[in-house]
């Protein structure tokens, strides 16, 4: 598992993925850990077959009870499946996630782990010395559906918005916006189900500072290239399997 | 790992079965109850010539209650036990990948911070094992008592033939339900070593 520092100016924000060992069959995801202080968030922390590599890559640059807080944008497997693993590793921890989803992520088991219902309207914790904000990103692509933004880095970690479906051993970040449009195309028309809710999450989002856009899969958005994002999602139809 | 995580998986599959062996039981036992209240009705009106199976259907009854009684039992353990392996499963699974983390990854500097969560679970694994033999233990008993009540219904079944030679014209309507109490038992019998194998193969895992 490759690991990338994205921000470090106080607080750091890592970046994981890349896992070359990964099941041939998986889709590559990209998790984030946010380290302040001694607390750390893991963001979107991936499947049960990613949770050992991940673990693994963590310990780098946390402890294991150094990890106060998981984060769950929303429900997939690919999401949050190793739920149950971390259960027993972060007895202590709070996952962060939306309240539509908690009785399906308890499926998953958690027997330790405090749940905190993120509300319809989002919500802002503290990590050390770093105000978070959980910003709504409903039906995008899940019902209940959250992203990550820590004002002082400007990074905003947008879950599945802003994935492209690309080989292992991609670069991590878009260095060509025209280029990599049709790896993220089909993803964004078929995943994203309304064009209402696309337009609000832009609406919303245009009103951040943004310097890095950091979807879960595929590569990282940087500087003006989240600009030029949100300007070519504005204009893409979304909710394409409905003829 | 694999072959750790389909070996705990057979056992929830030899634990469900149990349940689904047993299952079947309670309505064959409702059916011998039901022929028990029938009998009842049949030797109250056979007069005297029906006073010797009266007592008997009284036993048949009891027998059938204590059957069903039996069943549920038996099930509730064995659901009991299907959740204190899911427990286990999950407690090795995350042990192994816990371990595959300190194995690969010793180079890492915080490595040693995996240490407590380690220890608690393999203090888990281990609490697990302990609920999960008592629970074998209490599983293995209902089963013995199930065993030792078919046995008395077998003997019911026995002093029952012997008493409908005596009721004349009711002979045949008694002897039915002596019969069916006799089926029953065989049934029910045969049911209960299938759950022995079942747990034979609990139990044979578990040492593993």
């Amino acid at each position: 598992m490759k690991a990338t520092i994205l921000y470090e100016q106080g607080h750091q924000w890592i970046m994981y993925g890349r896992d070359v060992e990964k099941p041939e069959k998986i889709i590559d995801t990209n998790q984030y850990m946010m380290v302040s202080g001694n607390r750390a968030l893991l963001m979107d922390p991936g499947g049960i077959e990613v949770f050992a590599p991940m673990l693994g890559a963590i310990l780098h640059h946390a402890k294991v009870d150094q990890i106060t807080d998981l984060f769950a944008s929303h429900q997939d497997p690919d999401i949050i499946s190793s739920l149950g693993l971390w259960d027993q590793a972060l007895p202590h921890a709070t996952l962060h996630a939306p309240w539509l989803w908690e009785g399906f992520l308890r499926h998953f088991g958690m027997e330790n782990i405090q749940y905190d219902a993120i509300p319809d309207e989002g919500s802002s914790i503290s990590i050390g010395s770093v105000d978070i904000q959980f910003i709504p990103a409903h039906y995008l692509h899940a019902s209940g559906n959250y992203h990550v933004y820590d004002p002082k880095a400007k990074i905003l970690m947008s879950g599945d918005v802003g994935a492209a479906l690309e080989p292992i051993d991609a670069p991590l970040f878009v260095d060509s916006f025209d280029e990599h449009i049709p790896k993220m195309k089909m993803f964004h028309q078929r995943w994203m189900p309304s064009n209402r809710a696309k337009n609000d999450w832009i609406k919303r989002v245009r009103q951040l500072d943004i310097e890095y856009m950091a979807p879960q899969h595929g590569r990282i958005f940087k500087g003006d290239d989240v600009k030029r994002f949100l300007d070519w999602f504005e204009g893409l139809e979304v909710g394409v399997a409905i003829k | 790992m694999s072959a750790q995580t389909k070996h705990e998986e057979d056992k929830l599959v030899a634990l469900a079965s149990i349940a689904a062996e047993l299952y079947s039981v309670m309505s064959i036992a409702w059916g011998v109850s039901l022929a028990a209240k029938n009998a009842k009705v049949i030797s109250a009106q056979a007069g005297e010539n029906g006073l010797g199976f009266q007592p008997i259907t009284v036993f048949i009854d009891e027998i059938s209650q204590l059957a069903m009684q039996g069943v549920n039992d038996i099930n509730n353990e064995a659901l009991r036990l299907t959740k204190i392996a899911v427990s286990q499963q999950r407690s090795v699974d995350a042990y192994l990948r816990f371990n595959s983390v300190r194995t690969h990854h010793t180079d890492k500097r915080y490595i040693k911070s995996m240490t407590p969560a380690m220890e608690r679970v393999e203090e888990n694994m281990k609490h697990m094992t302990k609920e999960f033999k008592k629970s074998l233990n209490n599983l293995t008993m209902y089963l013995e008592i199930m065993d030792e009540h078919m046995l008395s219904a077998r003997a019911v079944a026995s002093v029952s033939r012997i008493v409908t030679s005596n009721a004349k014209e009711y002979k045949d309507k008694l002897k039915v339900v002596a019969d069916s109490l006799e089926e029953a038992t065989v049934l029910i019998k045969e049911k209960i070593s299938d759950s022995y194998i079942h747990l034979n193969s609990v139990k044979a895992q578990s040492d593993f």
